[in-house]
């Protein structure tokens, strides 16, 4: 369970100019629940990812992770990223053993776990391969083993289908879906896609820029294995109406909204 | 998964085209060689007088003196301030140009002095350093140093500058400590950099080698030089400037194997550099 309370974080930038890029935000994430996390850029998304990663500080409240409190990376909590951050020199295998490697897990030991991770996301025979000669949706797979690989209570993943184009983006969704639901973790899923929200997450969490805290939190009753039909499972209503739901708060937030944008008006000359 | 017949396919046509490539440019070199021995030849034989030889005197007083002893003891003086120099500059600059890259605040105060460095003309060096350390092998295989060092340190921050930070984010997130961090990410990540500087500074050595005898300490290739210019034997002068030619392009090579060698995740980086220069 990962609990967020009162978390607050600014930014100074560089001639001393403020970014409030959380402002009090709370939130619990239970045990193995897929919490998703949508909204505009600049919105804070990142920022609230890398605080429960432990890799930056901030300002005010608490992030507790099954009871533990966070103030630096731990091993229960692993990340994929959005540019797969893979080692170019290392092949696939030892990419995978990464973090077993860092642990100071032994050659043997860490290769062994490392291919049955490489076979589960459906990469065996690519274990020699370095990451330039793979696809995009291909690294991806490698990044996504090399945190799974480590056995992590949470998995933090920041717009990890980002970059990838949208037929591989749906067979990931896909295998990511059916690999959660096999072996369950908690997920904190960052993504610009409303689409992608709905059809991975339990609940939606909407977050709204300047300063960036949850506008609010959805929940997705659309019924669990999804795995095997994603594409059918964007054609039913359930989807279509949350996702035009969602479309309705979020459009608000836009900054190319004309009530948002003269709101913001409103608040520069109050505040 | 499908993946691996379509990865397979698309490698194959990726080196058959490399190869036609080097074939070409090897193919463009002996070309441009021939224009320029033929432009060589004729001048020489019409233009040059006593102090340009045709090209073909200029080979054939090559292969005498490589059958002199001369040649070969000019050989090894002149390589042992080569080697020296070159091992100081590397063992030296590499680290340098590392903690420069991976700290800002060491390279604020520093800049400066790297800068003075690359811009001194070194041969204004020599008499300061023939007066204090004398004519000696030290005062030779210091100005190697002084003039290869830079190419190591300004190649080796550029290489840890350009490493994605991701990738040391990503290594925190597993717990990496600034040790691993330097161990696993850094010095690979900065490896392909560190050897085109390596690689680059072997060049500026070789100049160094030979102006530090041309100008101060006459002895080596350099004295060789000044000899054969002094009893206007213009070929052995010529040929023995081919011989310094041929080792240097001899060891930049090797260079370049050896960072082929070393960083093959690198490989499209290389191949396309060496198509350039
Ligand atoms: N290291 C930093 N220094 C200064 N400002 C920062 C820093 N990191 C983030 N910010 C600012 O904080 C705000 C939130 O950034 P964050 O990266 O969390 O947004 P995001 O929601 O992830 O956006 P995107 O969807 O574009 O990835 C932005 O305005 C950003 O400019
Ligand atoms: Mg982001």
């Amino acid at each position: 369970m990962i609990e967020i309370r009162g978390v607050t974080k600014t930014f100074t930038g560089r001639e001393g100019s403020e970014v409030h890029a959380l402002k009090d935000v709370n939130l619990t994430v239970g045990d193995n629940e897929f919490l998703t996390v949508l909204g505009p850029s600049g919105c804070g998304k990142t920022t609230l990812l890398r605080a429960i990663a432990g890799l930056i500080d901030w300002d005010e409240g608490d992030i507790v992770v099954d009871g533990e409190p966070v103030r630096r990376p731990g091993p229960d909590r692993a990340m994929v990223f959005q540019n797969f951050a893979l080692l170019p020199w290392a092949t696939v295998l030892d990419n995978v053993a990464f973090g077993l490697e860092l642990r100071g897990e032994s050659r043997a030991a860490r290769h062994a776990k490392a291919r049955e991770l490489i076979e589960l996301i459906g990469l065996g025979g690519f274990e020699s391969r370095l990451p330039g000669e793979l696809s995009g949706g291909m690294q991806q797979r490698v990044g996504l083993a090399r945190a799974l690989a480590v056995e992590p209570n949470v998995l933090l993943m920041d717009e990890p289908f980002g970059a990838l184009d949208e037929q591989t983006r749906r067979i990931l969704q896909e295998e990511l879906l059916s690999i959660w639901e096999r072996r369950r973790l908690t997920v904190v899923f960052i993504t610009h896609s409303m689409e992608e929200a709905v059809l991975l997450g339990d609940r939606v969490v909407l977050m709204s820029p300047r300063p960036g805290r949850i506008a609010e939190i959805v929940p997705i009753g659309i019924p669990r294995p999804r795995s095997a039909d994603v594409g059918g499972l964007e054609q039913s209503p359930e989807f279509t109406a949350i996702t035009s739901r969602l479309w309705q708060s979020l459009r608000t937030m836009h900054p190319d909204h004309r009530t948002a944008a003269r709101a913001a008006a409103a608040q520069e000359v109050t505040g | 998964m499908t993946a691996s017949g379509v990865s397979a396919a698309t490698r194959r046509p990726a080196t058959s085209l490399l190869r036609k490539a080097v074939h070409g440019t090897l193919l463009y070199q002996l070309l441009t060689f021939a224009v320029f021995a033929t432009a060589w030849e004729v001048y020489g034989r019409y233009w040059g007088g006593i102090l340009l030889p045709p090209f073909s005197d200029t080979a054939v007083a090559t292969v005498e003196l490589l059958g002199e002893a001369e040649l070969w003891k000019a050989l090894w003086l002149s390589n042992q301030a080569l080697v020296l120099g070159f091992l100081a500059s590397v063992v030296l600059g590499v680290p340098a140009g590392l903690l420069l890259g991976r700290f800002r605040t060491v390279e604020r105060y520093t800049d400066i002095y790297l800068s003075i460095l690359l811009v001194t003309p070194m041969a204004a060096v020599i008499p300061l350093l023939v007066m204090s350390v004398g004519f000696g092998l030290l005062s030779r295989v210091i100005l190697v140093t002084l003039f290869s060092v830079v190419m190591v340190i300004v190649n080796a921050r550029a290489g840890i500058r350009q490493i994605d930070a991701s990738l040391i984010e990503m290594s925190r997130t597993y717990g990496a400590s600034e040790a691993q961090i330097w161990r696993r990410i850094l010095i690979p990540g900065a490896l392909p950099a560190i050897m085109t500087g390596v690689r680059l500074a072997l060049g500026r050595a070789v100049t160094g080698m030979v102006i530090v005898e041309l100008l101060m300490v006459s002895v080596g290739f350099g004295g060789l030089i000044l000899e054969y210019r002094a009893l206007f034997e213009a070929p052995k002068l010529y040929a023995t400037i081919v011989i310094i030619l041929a080792e240097a392009l001899a060891l930049i090579a090797a260079a370049r194997w050896v960072e082929r060698k070393a960083t093959p995740w690198a490989a499209p980086r290389n191949s396309s550099r060496s198509t350039r220069d």
